[in-house]
Order: C-alpha cells, then sequence, then structure tokens
C-alpha cells in the first residue's frame, strides 16, 4: 500500500529528515508541534502543521491519542515516529495500527520482543549470541540486586529494562555504593521510560561500542548495512560516530552482521533497527540491546553505503520488497558524524538554551548538515540539546578526519554555547586519530581538553573589546529594532540585522 | 578607551582607538592594526597584516565567550576604572602605604570600622559609590584603623585618603 501522506511524530532535526525523504518520495507531510516549537524548523518545512500541546513533552509529543486524532484529522495514512519520544514504544504502534495508519517502524510485537532489554537478552541467549553475563530480569529488590551482582562481579552496569540514550544507566564499581546507584537508576528511568525496571550487567572495561544496522522487509528479507562505531560518548550519550571501525575486519563485520540479522529474524523484526554490541580488546563482541527505530547517526551509513535509509524505512512499511541483497551490500570509504549539541562542554556539558543570533553552516565537497536549528532560532529548553548532526565523508579516515576539522572550523554557532571547540579538539586528539578508542576515552581526555591553547588570546581580546565597543556604542541605537513586531522577527532570516 | 581583559587569569590593559573601520588596538605591550567588521551579529571579520580571522563573540552574564581558531575564550571586560576600584580593594596592604585612597571620584555609601578597631585581612573597611557600582574596599593585612577621614553620604575625589592605619 502507497503512502501518500505521512504524520511525522517528532521535531528537531530528525523530523526535518524525515520530511526531506518524504518529499523525494512524494509523499505529503503533516509537523506536529508543541507550544515552545511553533517557530521550529520542522513545521516551516512540512507541509502542514497542528498542534498537539504544552512544551512539556509528556504533554504534547508523548501523547499517543493526540498524535493519532492529529494524523487521522490530517489525512495521514502514515506514520514516522522519528527517534527517542515514542518511537520504541508498542502501544503507539498498536494505537496507528488500530486507527488504520502504516507505522514506519517494526510491528508491535517485535519491538516488545527487542525494545524490552531483558526480553531481548533471553532472545539472544537462545540464539547463541555472546552477553556480556548479567540478569536476564530487572532486579525486582535492592537485595536480589546485591546478589546478582556479586554473582557477576564488579564493577557492574545498571541498566534500564526499557531505556536507551543512556537514561538510567549506572556503572557500579563498589557493593557499598549498589542501593544509591539503584535508587537514582530507577528514578531517572521512571522518569525517562514511565518504567523503572533496571538489570544488571557485568561492566566491560573499555570497551567498544559498535552496532549493526539492520533493515528488514516484511518479506522475510533481512540484510545488514555493517557497522558503526559510537565509542566517543560522555554520560553514555554519544558524541560523535563513524562508520566503518577502525577495529574491525571484513570477517568480524560479517560475524557481527550475521548475529544482528540472526537476531532481527527470531524476532520477527521489520524495517530499520540497530543491534548495538560491546567489543572488548581482544575483538570479543557481546550483545548489548536492539534500538527498533532509526538512530540518530544513521547518516554515517548512508554515506558509506549510499543507502537513503528513511527512503528504506518507507518503501518497507509501504509493503516493498528490499531492492538490495547481502551481496549488494558496499562499504565506500569512511564518514564521521559530529553531534553539534546547546551545551557548554568545559562546564560538565551543561544545556545552554537561548536564541542564536548568528548562524553560518558549514558546507563544501562532502559535507553534510542535518540541522534543526536556524539564525533566530530560540533553543527550547524543554527537550534534547541536539541542534545538529555535522556528517562528513572521505575517502578515507585520515581524509575524513582532515574533513571534519575543516567543516567544524566552518561552523559558527552564536548565542549558545556548543560541543563543537570540544567535538574538534577530539578529532584532532593523538588518539583519536590513530583510532585508539574505547566508551572510556572521552572522560579520559576530558580533563586535558582545555578550551584553548592560548594560541588566539590576542584575537580573542581585540575581538571581545570590539564587541563591548559596539555594544557600549549601539544601545541608543536599539530602539529601531525593537519596534519591529515579535511575529515578524522570529525566525526570518536576516530581518533582525541591523 | 581604555579597558582591561581578564583571560585564563592574565589580566591585560587593552586601549582601542578607532578610524572608520580600521582600529589601533594595544594589548599589554603590543600595538594591532586591526581592520575589523561585523559581518553578522556577534560575528567579527578581523583582518590583521593581511591575516584573516573570524571570531564569534557571546556575552554571557559579563564574561564574553569568544570562539576564534577553533578554540574557545572566557574574557572578563572592565572598563580600566572599574578594574582599578576592584583590584585596588586592598590598599591598606603592602609597607608602601598603610592608607586607603579612592582611586576615583565617587560617594562613601558606608563606613564599615571606626578608629580604634582591630580588623582582619578580609574585612570590610568602606564601600564607595561609583559609576553606579557598590565598590568594596578590604583590608588586605590585620591592623589597626588609626584614622578614618571620612562619613557615609561624603562626596569624594580621586586621591583623598580615606583611611588610615596604624
Amino acid at each position: 500500500m502507497k503512502i501518500k501522506k505521512l504524520l511525522v511524530a517528532n521535531r528537531g532535526e530528525i523530523a526535518v529528515r524525515v520530511v526531506r525523504a518524504c518529499r523525494e518520495l512524494g509523499i505529503a507531510t503533516v509537523a506536529v508541534y508543541s507550544e515552545a516549537d511553533r517557530e521550529a524548523p520542522h513545521v516551516q518545512v512540512a507541509d502542514e502543521a497542528y498542534a498537539i500541546g504544552a512544551a512539556p513533552a509528556s504533554e504534547s509529543y508523548l501523547v499517543i491519542d493526540r498524535l493519532v486524532q492529529t494524523a487521522r484529522r490530517a489525512g495521514a495514512d502514515a506514520v514516522h515516529p522519528g527517534y527517542g519520544f515514542l518511537s520504541e514504544n508498542a502501544l503507539f504502534a498498536e494505537a496507528c495500527a488500530q486507527a488504520g495508519l502504516t507505522f514506519v517502524g517494526p510491528p508491535a510485537t517485535a519491538m516488545r520482543r527487542m525494545g524490552s532489554k531483558t526480553a531481548a537478552r533471553t532472545l539472544a541467549r537462545e540464539l547463541g549470541v555472546p552477553m556480556v553475563p548479567g540478569t536476564l530480569d530487572a532486579v525486582a529488590t535492592d537485595a536480589d540486586a546485591a546478589l546478582a551482582a556479586r554473582e557477576i562481579g564488579y564493577p557492574v552496569m545498571l541498566k534500564a529494562a526499557m531505556g536507551g540514550g543512556g537514561k538510567g544507566m549506572r556503572l557500579v564499581r563498589r557493593a557499598e555504593d549498589l542501593p544509591e546507584a539503584l535508587r537514582a537508576a530507577r528514578a531517572e528511568a521512571g522518569a525517562a521510560f514511565g518504567d523503572s525496571a533496571v538489570y544488571l550487567e557485568r561492566a566491560v572495561v573499555e570497551p567498544r561500542h559498535i552496532e549493526i544496522q539492520i533493515v528488514a522487509d516484511t518479506h522475510g528479507n533481512v540484510i545488514h548495512l555493517g557497522e558503526r562505531e559510537c565509542s566517543i560518548q560522555r554520560r553514555h550519550q554519544k558524541l560523535i560516530e563513524e562508520c566503518p571501525s577502525s577495529f574491525l575486519d571484513a570477517a568480524l563485520r560479517a560475524r557481527m552482521g550475521e548475529a544482528a540479522c540472526r537476531l532481527a529474524r527470531a524476532a520477527g523484526y521489520v524495517n530499520a533497527g540497530t543491534v548495538e554490541f560491546l567489543v572488548d580488546a581482544d575483538r570479543n563482541f557481546y550483545f548489548l540491546e536492539m534500538n527498533t527505530r532509526l538512530q540518530v547517526e544513521h547518516p554515517v551509513t548512508e554515506m558509506v553505503t549510499g543507502i537513503d535509509l528513511v527512503h528504506e524505512q518507507l518503501r518497507i512499511a509501504a509493503g516493498e520488497k528490499l531492492t538490495l541483497g547481502q551481496a549488494d551490500v558496499a562499504w565506500r570509504g569512511w564518514a564521521i558524524e559530529c553531534r553539534v549539541n546547546a551545551e557548554d562542554p568545559f562546564a560538565g556539558w551543561l544545556p545552554s538554551p537561548g536564541t542564536i543570533t548568528s548562524l553560518h553552516a558549514p558546507a563544501g565537497p562532502w559535507v553534510r548538515d542535518d540541522s534543526g536549528i536556524y539564525e533566530g532560532y530560540t533553543v527550547p529548553r524543554f527537550y534534547d540539546t541536539l541542534m545538529s548532526k555535522l556528517i562528513v565523508w572521505g575517502a578515507d579516515r585520515d581524509v575524513a578526519c582532515e574533513r571534519m576539522l575543516r567543516a567544524l572550523g566552518e561552523y559558527r554557532v552564536v548565542g549558545v554555547r556548543t560541543t563543537i571547540p570540544a567535538l574538534t579538539r577530539i578529532i584532532a586528539h593523538p588518539d583519536f586519530r590513530a583510532g585508539r578508542l574505547s566508551t572510556a576515552f572521552l572522560e579520559r581526555v576530558l580533563p586535558d581538553l582545555r578550551p584553548n591553547d592560548g594560541r588566539f588570546a590576542p584575537i580573542a581580546v581585540i575581538a571581545a573589546v570590539l564587541a563591548e565597543h559596539e555594544r557600549a556604542r549601539d544601545i541608543p541605537t536599539a530602539p529601531e529594532s525593537a519596534a519591529l513586531p515579535a511575529w515578524r522577527v522570529a525566525g526570518i532570516r536576516g530581518w533582525t540585522r541591523p | 578607551m581604555k579597558y582591561v581583559a581578564t583571560i585564563n587569569d592574565d589580566a591585560r590593559v587593552v586601549e582601542i582607538q578607532n578610524d572608520g573601520d580600521r582600529w589601533r588596538v594595544r594589548v599589554g605591550d603590543e600595538v594591532w592594526d586591526v581592520d575589523a567588521r561585523i559581518t553578522a551579529p556577534g560575528v567579527y571579520s578581523l583582518l590583521i597584516d593581511g591575516v584573516s580571522y573570524t571570531a564569534g563573540v557571546l556575552d554571557r552574564d559579563g564574561v564574553c565567550v569568544v570562539d576564534v581558531g577553533g578554540e574557545s575564550y572566557e574574557i572578563v571586560l572592565e572598563e580600566q576604572t572599574r578594574h582599578t576600584i576592584r583590584t585596588l580593594g586592598g590598599a591598606t596592604g603592602g609597607t608602601r602605604s598603610r592608607t586607603l585612597t579612592a582611586p576615583l571620584p565617587g560617594k562613601i555609601s558606608r563606613v564599615a570600622v571606626r578608629r580604634g578597631d582591630t580588623v582582619q585581612a578580609g574585612d570590610t573597611l568602606l564601600v564607595i559609590e561609583a559609576m553606579k557600582m557598590e565598590n568594596e574596599f578590604k583590608a588586605s593585612g590585620a591592623g589597626t584603623v588609626a584614622e578614618v577621614r571620612v562619613t557615609a553620604g561624603q562626596a569624594v575625589n580621586a586621591g583623598d585618603v580615606l583611611i588610615v592605619m596604624g
């Protein structure tokens, strides 16, 4: 059944990304927005847009009934959930199905089987996919957790059963720290996913985070599109991703890919999905969890395989067969993605919401900027801090690194603090350049990650003094711009320029 | 116009003069000839001896955040007089002077000590209102107040002796 009109149940750069794919395929688009998002880019790029509630996500982007009603009222025949929000919520997938809407994602049954981390681990064990030792089920009490932790051996990792995005995760090194970590992990999991269940795993020391992208159609075909390495994380949240991984050879890629496809097939999985693994220093891989949705970092796979994953998702949802077999998938060159977040990397990654007074995004050869911001846009404080994803492609890893540094150098965001200076320093770091990565990389190099080496101190002082001088001179002229009605200023590029 | 720029805990006096789009900027002992243009709000294109720099400048809570050359700087900028007030708060210290003098014209808003009081380092001696700011002056060392020459509400000129320590 061909999709004619699709509602994007999301916001930010991913909503824009999905709208772009729809437009390329001739599918009309419906955006939804909260009270905080009327001026957000996804509202402007979609064909239609409807308000769905107050700013907090729990009163808008997470309200299943309202999303389904909006889709029906707009005459949409499909819903794309993006990532985060309701993307891995089986109730939402079911509600869409019941309303006759095609859900662009896996069926609710597969989502339940793979979305619950504990159910997924049970399945992986049955299939003989290697796993980090841990509890198969959520731990009910603190005493159970303490017992399990002793059996598994410290350090252990606490994880939210329904989790993702690092929420509800805690590393526990000593038995005496367990009760507090449990309390914190449960509270975080409850707040983020509405389910406070947590389970335990042995923590693999300095592992690499390597995940396999799979796509599966409704006709039983499952293929993998290779790996992404996402070892550069802070607080279990990814910051830099790349495809391929400098740690994998063709044989290991084939083995991990085969394991991922085996899991997907057994779960009755359909659409795009990602199987996450930890890989230890001896190249042993362990199944971590499956993300039953499109990943934030999907573009690096697209750049290296030439496959548009959102196009594939939409074709699969429409019931079409995969156009590729496993043998047709080829990987060419190297892609790196950097997450440009509204955060202050040198002050504990503190969120930095605010108005972007000036924006210059990088461009040029093999540079892609999947952005959810514009000049004059105010980054709201209600949602995650991701503003845009900067992706570059190069013939090999060195070329890609140099290109990323070049592109980061062009990226100028004034008005909010961003991760750009930290990203620049990570990409330039000798260990990163040598491919010596692990999920502990960032924490290890962070203390040495200074905002500057003092090279441009005089230039910075000159710019600051000029700005101060300008400010002192400019204040009397402010009424001119203040006279512009607010609605004219908002979101219209260039109009606020002096 | 003279400023004091504090960057990486290092304070430098900066003096700027302009002639159209060209600026002469003295940073410490060095003089820079700068062709500066604002290309977007908060974005400064600087040409210095033919070298091109683009700096993004963001004022956040009185701290100037400058992104240039892939580096990020936090700079506290103060007009020079204001900086003098703030840092000369311990004017009673050292061997060279046991007197507190007013660094600029202002009004005494509060006198915290009386003749004969003993003070410790960090104790507030008095507060001068100048440039719409309350500037607190503290003792830099222990001592006894020998003389208080001003009272609250009194206007003072730069250089006036306010307090003499024994």
